[in-house]
């Protein structure tokens, strides 16, 4: 009984002498992985500046707790989304809506911490997504980039494979 | 009665008082620390950076805000006067306690008598506690509060006058004066399993893991004070911080040499609360190390076990001093 | 001024004979979620037990059948939240068996991957928990408890780089994985599991042989063979109690048949016995990491086409049930499909519901206690009992 209890207490004087595992937020960040799956937005085209959104709702259709709202305005060359609302106090972070869009236009961010003292400031309008999408680091996955990944073809299998030693 | 008088009637124990406050509310922010560190976090960090040293203020004055919630059916006497009755004795004990060898309030011939009577008397508060609530999870707790306390007083006594037997005499200030020569924790054999039942015993009087059945988070969720909140919650807490540094000063009083150690005799009471502190670190070390035991075994555990033990071990240092020729050293 | 009623219902709980009727209500430091046990207390041993769940039903069947499959797989993971890998795994397996749906061999690796991580996991959260349980919130227990959770955090961080997420993934979708692993992700995983052994073993070094741990958990919560196999009890109680059942050797799955680990067996039944199982269970668990990473096929990770609609997967008419070892025993899903994109019934059958109603057999006779060691020793979460 005594070797066993002392064996206890060295296991905690041990640790007494490793360094604590706190990270002190919000003073120290921690790094957040490239594939992180924050804050949603909504983003450009880097080259045109023009919004990538053509409102084809295939986000608000798969989204399970259905908390993306659209709207389609037709236009000439393209279609735009007249409305885009996303109800992030009750999104589940699940990454669905980003893996069918097809122009890349939503995605994830490498943030998290947007709180507020009113649930109502979480309701993000288009206008919000497309602030988020320029003030925080985007993480890696876009649609595209997602469905190539699970492509079956072997030839979506070597980019897939190029894609991960690429990062 | 004039002036000086009154001073000096008053004064010295306003002060013991106020020191002692301010001293145990920062001793629980050492526990705090310590034990954060054995368990590979940071304590309290940010209220007074960059170590907390502001926390125990803080946490001072958030209970001092906060409602005051009597249950409606609880006995407003009893429920209302427990916190008191639980803080007095645990206050009272320092009295007696002597920091040097004429640093004492009170220099009683039956020193060491009184501070095992007194801190006894903590079981009264603490049932009242758990009967006042009119709540059965703190009726739960302190039933099982009086089963272990008073199952464990008995041999707590009994270890505790090892070193008196030793010494020859009640008064604490002798008992000090009797381990010039040697410590009593370094008495070959009788030293050594008299502090460790002692520290044993204190434990379980103190109710601390591996003792704490009666306050048992995960079971009773707060035991006894589970209807306890704001300043009346902070008085229970520190009735029994103050209690438990209380029985290390005794600890170190009886077997770690009080106030002896190398330098200047006004180093006397920084060697004694210096000891006292290590003591209770020793114990926040063993909190927090082993899971709780359970009633019915710590009961058999008192019984069984530690009560022919000290009783041995109160026979034994009759032997010793019999050898050595009776009388004190 | 005190309400005369309410005195009423006070006195109604003694019901003679010395009996105390005490409530451990849902909320419970150590209720492992939210379940509620009414206790008949003679001083200090449980005369009788009610237990009462269905404080976390949150109609998952019901959710089954107005999500499609590609939509499911990430709510599945919230049933069982302590394990969401096992509980996906589950669904998808499902959906694939009634589809007759290949699933290309890398995927089946990664599927083994991440459900022994995850199993590790598991079984860290369940140590840390029911040490705390045993200990106190501020006692030794917690100790062990932020010990646990510092490695779990380890573990986390591989899913988060994985996946993204790091408690409910959805990492699986019908036809295979959603995520391959990023470029250093197998050395990461190595060294994790490596620290991870090693830590374990300065938990064994405090818990084994201490005296007052195994009074605590010997002779106590016996559940005995036929009453482990007359209730339905599976996991790690079971093979506590002497029956080697474990799905991944009984019906293998998701290529489990090509790695070699052993199912570890105890036979006393009681809350020590089962202990020793998921400790084992760890050791195991990472001896099938190291063989996966070690053997990890290249290839594509999905045999269907990436998702694009809501709409994708469309299984013919049939039924089927398929079942996973979780951490917590077997995890079932049993699925109708009426030939559309949405299931026309999924039940789930949850390890920890089946294992929860043992609780009512085992409990009396001992003392409040061991109340709460042997919960945490059937280690229940309640997603998985209430659904």
């Amino acid at each position: 009984m005594a070797r066993a209890s002392a064996r206890a207490m060295v296991v905690t004087l041990r640790n007494l002498f490793r360094r604590p595992v706190t990270v002190h937020y919000p003073d120290v960040v921690r790094p957040y992985p490239d594939r992180f799956r924050g804050v949603l937005a909504l983003t450009y085209d880097p080259e045109t500046g023009e919004e990538n959104c053509i409102g084809c709702r295939l986000c608000e259709y798969i989204c399970p707790p259905q908390v993306i709202k659209v709207e389609m305005l037709k236009a000439e060359k393209r279609n735009y989304a007249k409305i885009f609302f996303l109800e992030l106090y009750a999104c589940e972070f699940c990454e669905l809506c980003v893996q069918v869009c097809p122009t890349d236009a939503i995605i994830m961010l490498k943030t998290f911490d947007l709180a507020v003292a009113d649930r109502r400031e979480l309701l993000l309008d288009k206008d919000r997504l497309h602030a988020l999408g320029r003030q925080f680091q985007p993480s890696w996955a876009t649609g595209t980039g997602l469905r190539a990944m699970q492509a079956p073809a072997p030839r979506g299998g070597e980019k897939a494979a190029a894609r991960d030693t690429a990062e | 009665m004039t002036g000086t008088d009154l001073l000096w009637l008053v004064g010295p124990p306003f002060l013991l008082l106020n020191g002692l406050l301010l001293f145990i509310a920062y001793l629980t922010l050492l526990e705090r620390k310590f034990a954060a560190r054995l368990q590979s976090r940071v304590g309290p960090y940010r209220v007074g950076r960059p170590h907390g040293w502001l926390q125990p203020i803080a946490d001072a004055l958030k209970l001092l805000l906060k409602e005051d919630i009597v249950p409606a059916l609880a006995d407003p006497t009893v429920y209302n006067l427990a916190p008191i009755v639980f803080l007095v004795p645990a206050f009272l004990m320092y009295a007696a306690i002597p920091f040097a060898p004429r640093l004492a309030l009170a220099d009683l011939q039956i020193g060491l008598v009184f501070v095992l009577a007194v801190s006894s008397l903590e079981i009264v508060g603490l049932f009242m506690c758990g009967w006042g609530s009119n709540n059965k999870y703190a009726l739960l707790s302190a039933m099982r509060a009086v089963n272990q306390i008073i199952s464990y007083e008995v041999p707590f006594i009994l270890v505790a006058l090892v070193p008196a037997v030793l010494a020859g005499s009640l008064r604490l200030q002798d008992l000090v004066d009797a381990q010039r020569g040697l410590w009593f924790v370094a008495y070959p054999g009788l030293g050594q399993l008299a502090f460790v039942a002692f520290l044993v015993t204190a434990l379980a009087s103190e109710n601390r893991i591996p003792f704490d059945i009666v306050e048992a988070e995960s079971e009773l969720v707060a035991g006894f004070r589970v209807e306890y909140s704001g300043m009346k919650f902070a008085l229970i807490q520190l009735a029994e911080f103050t209690h438990l540094f209380g029985v290390a000063c005794l600890g170190t009083l009886l077997f770690l040499g009080g106030w002896l150690g190398p330098g200047p005799a006004a180093l006397g009471p920084a060697w004694f609360v210096g000891k006292a502190v290590l003591l209770f670190l020793l114990v926040i070390w063993v909190r927090w190390s082993f899971i709780r035991i359970r009633v019915d075994q710590i009961l058999g555990l008192s019984w069984k076990v530690f009560l022919p033990a000290t009783l041995g071990l109160l026979l034994l240092a009759g032997a010793v001093v019999a050898a050595r020729g009776g009388g004190g050293v | 001024m005190p309400d005369p009623d309410a005195r009423a219902v006070i006195e109604l709980g003694y019901g003679g004979n010395e009996r105390l009727v005490m409530n451990m209500g849902p909320q419970h430091p150590s209720a492992h979620g939210v379940f509620r046990m009414i206790l008949t207390l003679e001083g200090e041993t449980i005369v009788a037990v009610d237990p009462i769940i269905g404080y976390l039903h949150r109609c998952h069947e019901k959710l089954g059948e107005t999500l499609t499959y590609v939509q499911y797989p990430s709510i599945a993971s919230k049933t069982d939240y302590v394990a969401a890998m096992t509980a996906e795994l589950c669904y998808v397996r499902a959906a694939e068996q009634l589809g007759q749906i290949e699933v290309p061999k890398r995927a089946q690796y990664l599927r083994v991957l991440c459900a022994e991580l995850q199993r590790v996991a598991s079984h860290l959260l369940w140590l840390g928990t029911w040490c705390m349980d045993m200990g106190g919130a501020l006692g030794g227990g917690a100790t062990l408890f932020l010990y646990c959770f510092r490695e779990r955090e380890r573990i986390l961080d591989l899913f988060e780089a994985l996946t993204g997420a790091r408690l409910l993934y959805g990492f699986h979708q019908v036809g295979g994985t959603r995520y391959d692993l990023p470029a250093d992700w197998a050395d990461r995983c190595r060294q994790t599991v490596d620290d991870v052994e090693g830590r374990l073993d300065e938990y064994e070094a405090m818990l084994a042989g201490n005296t007052i741990f195994l009074v605590r958990t010997q002779g106590v919560g016996v559940i005995s063979p036929e009453l482990a196999q007359e209730v339905g009890v599976s996991g790690p109680l079971i093979r506590g109690s002497g029956i080697a059942y474990d799905v991944r050797r009984a019906e293998p799955y998701s290529a489990y048949e090509e790695f070699t680990f052993d199912v570890p067996v105890e036979a006393a039944g009681d809350c020590y016995a089962r202990y020793r199982v998921r400790m084992q269970e760890f050791r195991q668990s990472i001896r099938i990491v190291r063989q996966v990473l070690d053997g990890l096929p290249a290839g594509p990770i999905s045999s269907r086409p990436g998702v694009k609609s809501v709409g994708q997967v469309k299984l013919p008419k049939g039924e089927a049930y398929a079942r996973v070892e979780g951490p917590r025993g077997e995890v079932g899903i049993y699925l109708v499909s009426d030939g559309s994109t949405k299931p026309y019934r999924m039940k789930w059958r949850g390890a920890s519901f089946s294992n929860l109603a043992v609780a009512g057999d085992i409990l009396p006779g001992h003392k409040v206690a061991d109340a709460v060691a042997i919960l945490g020793s059937i280690d229940p979460v309640f997603g998985e009992v209430d659904r």
